[in-house]
C-alpha cells in the first residue's frame, strides 16, 4: 500500500488506521484515520501531517481523528476531530475552521418528482431570487446592533420569534438552534460589520441550496427513514449547506491573532501557526468559546431564515401553504464547531472541523422524536452526485467522540477544476442530466464540478462499515443554487 | 517598477493560493492586493465609482501586508463592494512601516459583475513574506 506519507500507518481494522504516537516528536496520543484502503491511499500528505500535529496539542485525549472525507485544511485537516480535557487542555480556532458552524440542513416535503418536474425551472428561479448567494451577498433582514446581538444570543430561536420559521423547527436543530454562553461582548466591531447584513444568505465556494429527490430503492433503512419523514416514492427534499458568513470568518481571524500572542504567555508551542490555541480555562480561551458560540448561533439563524425563504418559494410556486406541502425540517447539523460534551472520562472539549456530531440512540442531546434512532447526520455530496442521510450510533460514542464524516471531500484543486470545464458547459451538461443549476459565478460553478470531489458513496460506505454512522437514505440532486 | 502575481495551483486543494512579487514593498502590496480583488470579481467589469482609503502601520512588513489584504476582504463584506483598481504606497518609518492604500470600485451587482469567489479569510497557512535579490515575494493562501 503506497501512501502519501512516510509515517508508519498500522491497520486497526479494514476502516480504521493508526499512526503511533512515536511517529512524530511531541505526539501525546496516536492519530487514527477512518477510511477504506482505497480512500486512505488517495489521501493527500496534508492529512497525515496535520492529524499528527493535532496529536501534539496540550490536553488531547485518546486520539487525534480524521474522517474518510479528510483532506488538507488549516491547522486541523478537514474531517478532523479531537477532544481536550477542559482542565488542562486547549481550544483552537484551527479545530473549528473559519466558517464557524458551517453546517447542513434538510427539509422534507410531501411533493413528488412528478409534481415538481414540470415547475422545476420556475421553482429554481424563485429560490434563486429568494435566497441571495455569491460574493458579499446581503439578506432581506435588516438588523441594528442590538438586534444582531439578540441573534448571536438566541440563534434560530430569534428567527422563529420573528416569524421566520415554525416552533417545531427548533427541536430539529442541533442544540435547538441556540447554544448557551454566546456573548456578543466578545466579538469585534469588524466582525459585526462583516455579518450584520448577511443573515439569510448562502455565500459561495462549496455552499449550496439543493432540491433533491429520494427514490424508494435508495432508502437503506425504511423504518428509520420513516421516523425522519423520508418515505421515498420520488419524494422531494431540500438541502442547505452554509455557515456564519463574514461574521464567523472574522471571529475566527480575530481570535487566531489573539491566540498567537496568548501562546507565548502560556508557553505553548504548536507545529503549525494555524493551530494557534489557548488553554480552555484561560480568559482568551473562554472569550473565544463565547464568541464562537455567538457565531454558531448566527449560523443556525442564517439557515433558519433561508428555510423561511425556501418555504416562501415553494408556497408561491405550488400555491399551497408550506404546512400543506409537509415542509418539515428533518434536522440541522453543525460540522465546524467546538463543544463541551460528556463522555466516559467526563466533560471534554470536542472539536469537529469538517466532521459531524453523530450521537447514538438514547443521548439526551438528541431530540426526543429521534432519540430511539440516534441523531440524524446530513452529508452533502458534490452537486452532480448524491447526498446522504445517516444516523449516529453507540459505536461512534465509544470510538470517535460521537463523530462522523461531513461530505465528499475535494480531490482536485479549484484552479485545475476550472481548467477542466467551463461553468456554462457544466450547467448545460447538468441540465441534460436533469439537474437545473442557477449560479451567481460561472467560474465558481466550474470549481464545484463533481469530478473535483471524492465519490461520496465510498466515503459513506466507510463510516457505515466502521459502525460510526448508519446510512438511511440517498438523496439525488435535481436543482442546485450556487454562489 | 514591476509587480505580478501567479496562482499556486498545488498549495491549496480547496482554496486559492498565490505568490505575489514586486520590486519594492509598494509593488508587492499592489500585486498581492490585485490578486485579492481579482479573486473576488473581474475588475474589468467593475466601475470605479466609489473609493475607500486604507491606512495601516506595523513594525513588521509581513504583518502589515496581512492586515492590508484582510482590510480588502473586510470592505467586501462590511460595505458590499467589489473593486476595479487599487493604489498602494508603502513607506519605511522610523519604527516600522506604513501603507496608504486607495481602492476604487462599486457596490456588488450580480447582474453586471463577473463575481468569482467569496473570500472568507486571509490565512497564515504557509504565509511568507521575504526579500530576495530580485525584490519582494509573498506567498498567501486565501480561504474561499
Amino acid at each position: 500500500m503506497k501512501l502519501h506519507t512516510a509515517f508508519t500507518v498500522k491497520r486497526v481494522s479494514d476502516e480504521v488506521w493508526e499512526i503511533p504516537a512515536t511517529e512524530k516528536p511531541g505526539m501525546l496520543v496516536p492519530a487514527r484515520i477512518y477510511a477504506t484502503e482505497a480512500l486512505l491511499t488517495n489521501m493527500d500528505s496534508g492529512v497525515f501531517e496535520q492529524v499528527t500535529n493535532v496529536a501534539c496539542l496540550p490536553g488531547i485525549r485518546r486520539y487525534a481523528l480524521c474522517m474518510p472525507d479528510g483532506h488538507w485544511g488549516y491547522g486541523f485537516p478537514i474531517g478532523g476531530v479531537a477532544a481536550f480535557d477542559p482542565q488542562d487542555g486547549v481550544i483552537s480556532p484551527g479545530g473549528v475552521g473559519y466558517d464557524i458552524n458551517c453546517g447542513m440542513r434538510l427539509i422534507r416535503t410531501d411533493l413528488t418528482l412528478a409534481e415538481v418536474r414540470p415547475r422545476l425551472e420556475q421553482l429554481m428561479t424563485e429560490l434563486f431570487r429568494n435566497v441571495p448567494a455569491g460574493v458579499g451577498s446581503r439578506g432581506f433582514v435588516r438588523l441594528n446592533r442590538q438586534e444582531f446581538d439578540e441573534v448571536m444570543r438566541k440563534g434560530a430561536r430569534w428567527c422563529v420569534e420573528r416569524g421566520y420559521g415554525w416552533q417545531e423547527d427548533l427541536e430539529r436543530i442541533e442544540e435547538h438552534g441556540c447554544i448557551p454562553g454566546a456573548d456578543p461582548q466578545t466579538v469585534s466591531d469588524h466582525a459585526v460589520q462583516r455579518g450584520i447584513s448577511q443573515l439569510g444568505t448562502l455565500g459561495s465556494g462549496n455552499h449550496y441550496l439543493e432540491v433533491q429527490v429520494v427514490s424508494t430503492d435508495r432508502i437503506f433503512d425504511p423504518e428509520t427513514a420513516a421516523v425522519l419523514g423520508i418515505t421515498g416514492h420520488d419524494q422531494i427534499a431540500v438541502m442547505v449547506h452554509c455557515g456564519s458568513r463574514g461574521f464567523g470568518h472574522q471571529v475566527a481571524s480575530d481570535f487566531l491573532a489573539v491566540f498567537e500572542k496568548a501562546m507565548r504567555r502560556y508557553n505553548i508551542s504548536v507545529k503549525d501557526q494555524q493551530l494557534a490555541c489557548a488553554p480552555f480555562r484561560s480568559p482568551e480561551g473562554r472569550q473565544y468559546f463565547a464568541a464562537m458560540n455567538a457565531a454558531a448561533n448566527t449560523a443556525f439563524a442564517n439557515r433558519q431564515v433561508i428555510t423561511h425563504q425556501i418555504r416562501e418559494a415553494f408556497q408561491s410556486v405550488f400555491n399551497q401553504s408550506a404546512e400543506a406541502l409537509g415542509m418539515h425540517v428533518v434536522y440541522d447539523v453543525a460540522h465546524n464547531i467546538a463543544k463541551v460534551e460528556r463522555y466516559a472520562e467526563g466533560d471534554l472539549v470536542v472539536h469537529r472541523k469538517g466532521a459531524t456530531r453523530a450521537f447514538g440512540p438514547g443521548r439526551p442531546e438528541v431530540p426526543e422524536i429521534y432519540r430511539h434512532i440516534g441523531q440524524p447526520v446530513i452529508c452533502g455530496g458534490s452537486m452532480e452526485t448524491g447526498s446522504y442521510l445517516l444516523v449516529g450510533t453507540a459505536d461512534a460514542m465509544r470510538d470517535t467522540f460521537g463523530s462522523t464524516m461531513h461530505g465528499s471531500g475535494r480531490t482536485m484543486s479549484r484552479a485545475q477544476a476550472k481548467r477542466s470545464v467551463r461553468g456554462e458547459q457544466l450547467q448545460r451538461d447538468m441540465k441534460q442530466h436533469g439537474i437545473i443549476v442557477k449560479a451567481v459565478s460561472m467560474s465558481g460553478l466550474a470549481e464545484e464540478a463533481g469530478f473535483a470531489y471524492k465519490n461520496i458513496s465510498e466515503v459513506v460506505e466507510a463510516v457505515d462499515r466502521a459502525g460510526i454512522t448508519k446510512k438511511v437514505a440517498e438523496l439525488r440532486p435535481i436543482g442546485n443554487i450556487k454562489g | 517598477m514591476a509587480h505580478a502575481y501567479r496562482v499556486l495551483d498545488d498549495v491549496a486543494l480547496a482554496d486559492t493560493a498565490f505568490e505575489a512579487t514586486g520590486d519594492s514593498p509598494s509593488e508587492l502590496f499592489l500585486a498581492a492586493g490585485q490578486a485579492v480583488i481579482e479573486t473576488l470579481a473581474d475588475p474589468q467589469r467593475v466601475q470605479p465609482v466609489e473609493t475607500r482609503s486604507v491606512t495601516r502601520r506595523d513594525q513588521d512588513l509581513s504583518a502589515l501586508l496581512f492586515a492590508w489584504l484582510s482590510d480588502i476582504v473586510y470592505l467586501k463584506d462590511a460595505e458590499g463592494l467589489v473593486f476595479h483598481d487599487i493604489i498602494a504606497v508603502v513607506s519605511k518609518e522610523r519604527d516600522g512601516w506604513l501603507v496608504q492604500g486607495t481602492l476604487s470600485g462599486e457596490p456588488i451587482d450580480p447582474a453586471r459583475h463577473d463575481l468569482r469567489a467569496d473570500i472568507k479569510a486571509v490565512t497564515k497557512h504557509l504565509y511568507d513574506v521575504r526579500q530576495e535579490a530580485g525584490g519582494w515575494i509573498a506567498r498567501v493562501v486565501l480561504d474561499v
